[in-house]
């Protein structure tokens, strides 16, 4: 299984789940948005991104459908689903959590 | 909720694998055009935006695989790969396919057979409600050294009815000997009438077996209790089986129907299956005893079964018991025939209880484990020999195992290959194994039907396919893990360097020698154990029973009592006797009441003239009372050892007169001469109406009456020529040239003459009747003999394995040698002799082995110690044997090799 070895180990899943909170988005849609928010500092990979929009379904924390983008060409919508967000809350109290931990350590040293 | 989405996902990504792998590339090639977009507004030219894109995404083929992974499909995927795989390279080998599931197939399909027996007969519970609350009483006799479990009095039986607390109901049963019936009836269907078991019952039993009727009622108390009158109430109830097969199945509750020649009303029909303590029961009878005998102390008929109340244990009812019978004399307010826990003399006994379901396995118990054994030991060889295929193979196959490793294959990943390789063929090894247990044990109760209890209710259930299951699974698991023990360690570059061959480890040189060891050490444990038993088994069939059992044919006959009078009854058997003489081959013919060596005692205390035994008792009990009619010395060929046979002239003599055998005259008159002392047999016993006292004119040589491994009793034999009386029951034996299925027509014909409603039963010839003695030892031989046969040749394919496949290994070494001048039979000795000492040892191991656990054998051996020399020798000579066969095919080979060939080889 590829990793994005740019992230930090398993906030990608994080990256994705908040990014599709506030509206569904498609894979290409949630890659760039990422980058965007990110100014460009998080580059998510296709390689990556899609295995994870796979296994995530695949847990039940979000689920897909097909809708006609803007454009009107059919694409793959990906949602939370209510499993989900309760995953994101957890995950992203782990990362507040666990940030703010490294951050002191960084900044004593 | 978020369980079943996730099943439902993993469902819809196996099996609607083309949608989703088409709505992948879809989601993909919308990425791959977004891109290609964005490209374009970036200014390129758009073949340019195109290539650029595919070479940011590469290759959808690998995202496919990635997300597939993610689905978890691959698992399932990968299986059906390995299955495929597994089965290609099994294909490749078939020879290895073949001699393992083979292998695998006998050594499950034997475990699995005894395995049926050992839970159906041993382990599985009664079929009553509540099995474990019942229990089984008798009389026993210690002072005698008998461990024959005997019957209580009628007395005996009503006296512990009354003073036991701890049984919820208390019944008994008779199956003969209860002056009525003797466990068999004719019944009457249609024109022809059956032999059928039967069982005599009193309504207490039915009630403490806690059984239903499927038809009709069981009996009443009143039907079995009151003893009144010379014959039992007429009514009856049927087996379903019995009235499946003799009465098709009609309503016949209410009907009446002849057995014993009188009507008797069927009552009600029995659930199939019911039975009891084994007894195969057709017809069950009320019990009744002649008020006579119900009387009688000394008369030990009745067999009792009791449930124990909810709350009482086993020990309890043991205790209190023990309680009873330490003043049953005052509570019955008797002395003479009670028990006692002191017994003294011989005709004290004790009270014992044990659990209803040990007293029907009873001696059965030790074979079946000791069978059990047996195939645990062809078990463990059968899993050495895989052990060492496996390994072998293994070590051909290193370099496949390590070129995978080299190309990313996981070490998980090449475990479940090998495990599914090791299921595949546990699972076709199981599935032969369990069609041959199958097979098996029905063909052991065809051809033993009643040498093992409980046969009737054996079947390979859910506990025995569990058992199979684990042995198959145990055995894939071990497969999967053997094949890797290698590549567990295995360095890859150092194993792709040394090429094929590669430096074995010494370890597994010594694993390998080490597992052919331990089988033959197994293999002699078992052919010891099988030459005891067949030795055994010679032995029994070598006693001398006492008579010339040569050229002699049987059958036996019934004239019912209802409808004959004792005189009746000796004129009816005279006929028999007298028209078989006629018949052309038949050289002689003579009647007995109880058909050596299998018949059952009838232990009657006989009055004997100026007799005081050591306990002052004038009567002393004769263990069996023989009834004879004809010239029945010379007809079975018994030698008269004193004194004169019956003779004709006997006939017509006031005087009665009687023979002894050998063991009775030696008892009473120890040493002094028998002839002319008297003795006063009950003329009950015979049909005679009075006692008179009868005179010893002779002594005859001793037979054996009940087992021919059982020492001989004390007998009388009283001639029925001379009284004109005769028992309801009586053996014919024949002496003649031809086969029983050459006489059965006119044997039918001759007593369809004297009486049209008696069936002739058990006819046959003397030597099935002495077959039949000894058919448990000889079932246990026969079988041990089978595994330990199967276990020589297993551990002769385990030497032959391993020597070959040391010698392929050290082919170049033999060929440097034999060209640097060694004499081919020098090579041909060493390898051989390498053979013959893991063998040695083996043996060494083995006769360790068995002679720790052949005490357990013991009870089971007549006429051979369990540390018998000879069999040992014997045991040494088979297994030597049979290790120079299995080593000199591989020793030759390597004798033969051309060192042109093997060194230019590589």
């Amino acid at each position: 299984m590829a990793k994005p070895t740019d992230l930090v180990q398993g906030t990608l899943d994080l990256l994705i789940l908040k990014t599709i909170s506030l509206e569904p988005k498609h894979g290409w849609a949630i890659a760039k948005r990422i980058q965007q928010v990110s100014q460009d500092t998080l580059q998510i990979q296709q390689g990556s991104l899609y295995p994870a929009l796979h296994r995530l379904e695949q847990q039940a924390w979000i689920k897909a459908d097909w809708h006609p983008t803007e454009t009107g060409r059919m694409a793959k919508f990906y949602s939370l689903t209510r499993s989900g967000r309760k995953q994101m809350e957890r995950e992203l109290a782990n990362w507040v959590r666990l940030s703010a931990a490294i951050n002191t350590v960084v900044q004593e040293a | 909720m978020r369980i079943l989405d996730k099943a439902r996902l993993r469902l819809r990504s196996l099996f609607g694998r083309p949608d989703v792998d088409f709505e992948l590339e879809a989601e993909l090639r919308f990425h791959l055009d977004q891109l290609i977009e964005e490209n374009i507004s970036s200014g390129m030219a758009p073949q340019e935006a195109r290539r650029a894109a595919q070479r940011t995404i590469g290759s959808i083929a690998q995202y496919q695989e990635e997300c597939r992974d993610m689905r978890r499909v691959n698992f399932v995927e990968d299986l059906l790969q390995d299955l495929r795989y597994t089965i290609r390279s099994l294909a490749k080998s078939p020879g290895f396919t073949a001699v393992v599931v083979a292998t695998l197939a006998l050594g499950i399909g034997a475990n699995t057979a005894i395995f049926t027996i050992v839970h159906g007969v041993l382990l599985r519970p009664l079929d009553y409600p509540q099995p474990d609350q019942l229990l089984y009483l008798t009389a026993e006799y210690p002072a005698i050294g008998s461990t024959t479990r005997n019957a209580l009095s009628a007395p005996e039986y009503a006296e512990f009815r009354q003073m036991s607390k701890s049984f919820a109901a208390v019944g008994a049963y008779s199956t003969g000997g209860a002056g009525y019936t003797t466990g068999e009836v004719n019944v009457t269907t249609g024109d022809r009438p059956l032999r059928v078991r039967s069982i005599s019952v009193d309504a207490h039993l039915l009630k403490a077996l806690g059984i239903q009727p499927e038809q009709g009622r069981f009996f009443r108390d009143e039907e079995t209790s009151r003893w009144t009158g010379t014959l039992p109430p007429p009514i009856a109830i049927l087996s379903h089986e019995l009235w499946r097969t003799a009465f098709g199945g009609r309503a016949l509750v209410g009907q009446k129907v002849d057995i014993e020649g009188r009507p008797h009303e069927i009552v009600g029909i029995m659930p199939p299956g019911t039975d009891v303590m084994d007894n195969r029961t057709q017809v069950w009878l009320p019990l009744w005893l002649h008020p006579n005998m119900a009387e009688q102390r000394g008369i030990h008929v009745l067999y009792v079964i009791g449930r124990l109340k909810d709350s009482v244990t086993f020990d309890r009812a043991r205790t209190e018991l023990n309680a009873f019978v330490e003043d049953w004399g005052e509570r019955a307010g008797t002395k003479d025939h009670v028990p006692t826990n002191h017994p003294l003399r011989a005709t004290d006994h004790t009270l014992q209880l044990r659990t209803l379901q040990d007293a029907i396995v009873g001696s059965a118990s030790r074979p079946i484990w000791v069978l059990q054994a047996a195939v645990g030991f062809v078990l463990l060889i059968v899993c050495a020999n895989l052990a060492n295929l496996v390994m072998a193979r293994a070590g051909s196959r290193r370099r496949e195992f390590v070129l995978r490793t080299a190309l990313g294959a996981s070490r998980g990943r090449l475990l479940r290959q090998s495990v599914t390789e090791g299921a595949v063929m546990a699972g076709a090894g199981g599935i032969l194994g369990l069609g041959l247990a199958s097979a098996g044990v029905r063909a052991l109760i065809r051809a033993y039907p009643a040498s093992i209890p409980r046969t009737s209710e054996l079947t390979i259930d859910l506990p025995v396919l569990v058992v199979a299951l684990g042995l198959s699974a145990g055995i894939a698991l071990l497969f999967g893990f053997l094949s890797l023990w290698r590549a567990r360690t295995i360095d890859i570059a150092t194993a792709l360097k040394e090429g094929a061959r590669g430096a074995s480890g010494a370890w597994r040189h010594h694993a390998r020698r080490g597992l052919v060891v331990a089988q033959v050490g197994f293999a002699v444990m078992l052919v010891l154990g099988a030459g005891l038993l067949v030795q055994t088994v010679y032995n029994l069939t070598r006693i001398d029973a006492g008579f010339d059992r040569s050229r002699l044919v049987t059958f036996s006959l019934t004239l019912p009592m209802a409808n004959s009078d004792p005189d009746t009854r000796a004129r009816a058997y005279q006929r028999v006797l007298d028209g078989l003489r006629s018949v052309p081959g038949v050289l002689g013919t003579v009647a007995m009441s109880g058909l050596p060596p299998n018949r059952t005692p009838d232990a009657i205390a006989t009055p004997i003239e100026n007799y005081t035994s050591d306990d002052g008792r004038s009567f002393e009990t004769i263990d069996y009372y023989q009834f004879v009619m004809s010239d029945y010395f010379g007809t079975m060929g018994i030698p008269i050892v004193a004194g004169r046979s019956f003779d004709r002239t006997d006939n017509a003599s006031q005087g009665k007169v009687a023979i002894v055998n050998e063991t009775l005259a030696k008892r009473i008159w120890k040493g002094q001469n028998p002839i002319g002392r008297r003795l006063r047999p009950p003329g009950g016993s015979f049909g005679a109406t009075d006692d008179v006292w009868h005179t010893v004119i002779g002594v005859a040589k001793d037979v054996r009456q009940r087992g021919v491994e059982r020492p001989a009793g004390t007998e009388l034999y009283v001639s029925l020529d001379q009284h004109g009386v005769a028992p309801p029951s009586m053996n014919v034996v024949v002496r003649t040239t031809l086969p029983p299925a050459a006489l059965s027509g006119a044997i039918e014909r001759v007593v369809r003459q004297v009486d049209a409603a008696v069936p002739v039963v058990r006819l046959r010839d003397m030597d099935s009747v002495f077959a039949e003695s000894i058919r448990r030892p000889r079932l246990l031989a026969q079988l041990l003999a089978a595994f330990a046969g199967l276990a020589l040749l297993l551990a002769a394919i385990g030497t032959y394995g391993v020597l070959s496949y040391m010698v392929t290994e050290r082919r170049r070494e033999i060929g440097i040698r034999v060209a640097l001048g060694a004499a081919r039979s020098d090579v041909l000795t060493q390898i051989m002799k390498q053979g013959l000492q893991v063998t040695a040892l083996g043996v060494t191991i083995g006769l360790a082995g068995a002679l720790a656990v052949n005490r357990l054998l013991a009870s089971l051996l007549f006429g051979v110690q369990p540390t018998d020399t000879v069999t040992i020798a014997f045991v040494i000579a088979t297994i030597t044997a049979m290790a120079v066969v299995a080593s000199w095919l591989p020793a030759w080979r390597a004798s033969r090799l051309d060192p042109n060939v093997v060194l230019r080889e590589e």
